[in-house]
């Protein structure tokens, strides 16, 4: 027998007590986070203002954690910006780390980086998407014409140049596998199994999934097995290590089908991190300590938020889509 | 392959015994541990009852992808009416609680053996984690000493005496841990000693080209199951179905027949494992026919 191979079962499996159950994944933010080492890599999914994982973002700002790899989505947001100015991130892979309008750049992202405070692992969106996907397949790189003649592989020694093999003399980029321990992804809802649905969009959150380790959801809702059972087509996610239940849990960010990005309060942290960009952290310190440092829990940060300003976010979206994109949650049997 | 086994004893009343396919089923229900991945492969009848038949039993924890289609299944608590026709039977939808559009099926979805992978790591340091599945069966028209599995066809180079189905996605699967070659038949023009076309190839070459996984670890046939363990990671015996003998699998096969040092006495499908298969996966007996 080689490595791994296991010995052969001759007879019936004796189960005196009967079958193991199913195993139930629903667990907490810090039990979640608690999990993580220094040093580990975090993917963390969403897209720009929409769909990020924040209880779990902002428990790896309240465990302290250090010198963590972050892997931002393809458009990464100001949630990227806030784990940067927290001090936690000693390594980012994102192409992008911003809120368009909002603020073209984060205000951390873009001081730290010309300090060179962190790290930037210098990549592009398919640059990146091919990292992940490389280590989805298993495989150590792969092969990417998006770059060749550019300065990102000047700026990244880890993309190397190759020559087709195929004999036309073509330039290739080997992009390495990029291998997040965690992917933390924000959805609409899973059961306790950890088959997470995404009813709105899905973004990169799936290559994300499947290039991670292991994966934790935060969910607007909990849902039971048989609503997932009704339409397994829409299970984005499946297998899902770990459930939080999280309900406005993208707050600020929009959370798609069920409320929009909170604009006052996404203005209001770029304008408390403005300092940062000349040395002062004051603003931002005010601002950790008031939204992470502050609640002792998601409800208290919602308390914090207000139901006033969460019931305006839903109206948002409703109004926004034209009740296009809402989504019966519940159905007949959730 | 006709014998059918004596394996009355222990059994209900008035119930048949087991025919070749369900020991076959039965058997690789056996190795399937609570933790695993497993993708069913293509379709056949047997590995599709086996794996239902692990998760209904003993592994409600299985990951198990049903079919081509990529439907991930449970179907602890689920009525299952009859074996599915094809990897796309509707039905399968029916047990499924997601769905993998087909070429996603070759991405990971989490670590080999589950959380087990964490909590027994010693027994997973040296695997890697990406595997695509622990387990996949993998049927073949030839098999040989080495493992190398052909499902190309028989012929020269170029010019098929016979012409197989082609490699369907066995060569793609090399992030697999344990690879179980099933061949529904054994005779020597089966079992030879090396195959026309390799489709997937054994463990030797796995290790040697250093795929990720470990390729065919088994073969199991209606009469034995050999491993690996062999002289250069070839072919031995590690057991024999009931109702068949070390002397008729020598006849059967193109290889001469060493006996692994982990042999063992395979059992014959118990009144329990009959019984589920039975009355809650094949109850228009597919596997008896």
């Amino acid at each position: 027998m080689s490595r791994g191979a296991q010995p052969l079962q001759a007879g019936p499996i004796e189960l005196p007590d009967g079958p193991p159950p199913r195993r139930e994944v629903v667990s907490t933010a810090r039990d979640v986070v608690a999990q993580i080492s220094d040093g580990q890599a975090v993917a963390i999914g969403g897209f720009v203002t929409a769909n990020h994982p924040m209880p779990l973002v902002r428990e790896l700002i309240r465990q302290g954690k250090k010198n963590l790899t972050i892997i931002g989505s393809a458009t990464g947001g100001l949630e990227i910006d806030l784990l940067l100015g927290a001090g936690v991130v000693g390594k980012l892979i994102a192409p992008y780390c911003g809120a368009e309008l909002y603020a073209p750049l984060g205000n951390c992202f873009r001081t730290m980086v010309e300090k060179e405070q962190v790290e930037l692992w210098e990549s592009s969106e398919y640059i990146l998407y091919a990292g992940l996907q490389a280590k989805a397949m298993g495989q150590e790189f792969m092969a990417w014409r998006g770059g060749i003649g550019t300065s990102i592989v000047d700026l990244n020694p880890d993309l190397k140049v190759f020559t087709s093999p195929l004999g036309d003399g073509k330039e290739y980029v080997a992009v390495p596998a990029i291998s997040p321990d965690w992917a933390f992804l924000h959805v609409g809802w899973a059961d306790s199994y950890g088959n997470g649905q995404h009813p709105g969009a899905r973004f990169g959150d799936r290559i994300m999934a499947r290039a991670a380790d292991r994966v934790a959801l935060t969910v607007e809702r909990l849902v039971s097995n048989a609503h997932i059972r009704r339409n397994p087509i829409m299970t984005s996610v499946p297998y899902a290590d770990a459930v939080v239940v999280a309900p406005y849990g993208s707050h600020p960010y929009a959370s798609h089908a069920f409320y929009a990005e909170d604009g006052e309060h996404i203005e209001a942290y770029v304008r408390a991190t403005a300092g940062f960009r000349k040395g002062d952290r004051s603003g931002l310190d005010a601002y950790l300590d008031k939204y992470v440092f502050g609640p002792e829990s998601h409800d208290d940060y919602l308390d914090l938020v207000g139901g006033r300003t969460l019931r305006a976010l839903e109206a948002e979206y409703e109004h926004l889509t034209l009740g296009r994109h809402s989504v019966d949650v519940f159905g007949s049997d959730g | 392959m006709t014998a059918t086994l004596d394996v009355a004893a222990g059994q209900q009343p008035d119930s048949p015994p087991a025919s070749w396919k369900e020991t076959m089923a039965v058997f690789l229900a056996r190795q399937i541990r609570d933790t695993d991945r497993i993708c069913s492969g293509a379709h056949t009848e047997i590995s599709f009852a086996a794996t239902m038949l692990a998760q209904k039993m003993h592994a409600p924890n299985l990951k198990l992808q049903l079919g081509g289609g990529a439907f991930l299944c449970n179907v602890v608590g689920v009525e299952v009416d009859e074996l599915p026709k094809t990897s796309v039977d509707y039905r399968i939808m029916g047990w499924a609680e997601a769905y993998f559009e087909h070429h996603d099926t070759f991405n990971h979805y989490g670590p080999p053996g589950g959380r087990d992978y964490y909590e027994a790591t010693d027994k997973w340091r040296s695997t890697n984690k990406y595997f695509f599945a622990d387990k996949f069966f993998v049927g073949g028209i030839q098999v040989d000493r080495h493992g190398n599995t052909n499902l190309i066809g028989a012929g020269e180079k170029g010019k098929f005496s016979f012409r197989g189905p082609g490699s369907v996605g066995i060569n793609d699967v090399t992030t697999v841990r344990d690879a179980f070659v099933f061949m529904t038949a054994h005779d020597k023009q089966r079992f030879v000693d090396q195959a026309d076309y390799v489709s997937m190839p054994g463990p030797k070459t796995y290790r040697e080209k250093d795929l990720a996984g470990n390729g065919p670890q088994f073969i199991v046939s209606p009469r034995c199951v050999f491993d690996f363990s062999g002289p250069d990671q070839t072919a031995a015996l590690a057991g024999i179905f009931p109702g068949h003998s070390e002397e008729e699998v020598a006849e059967n096969t193109g290889w001469e027949i060493v006996r692994s040092p982990h042999f063992v006495e395979l059992e014959p499908p118990s009144a329990a494992e009959l019984h589920i298969l039975r009355t809650a996966i094949d109850r228009k007996g597919v596997l008896r026919k």
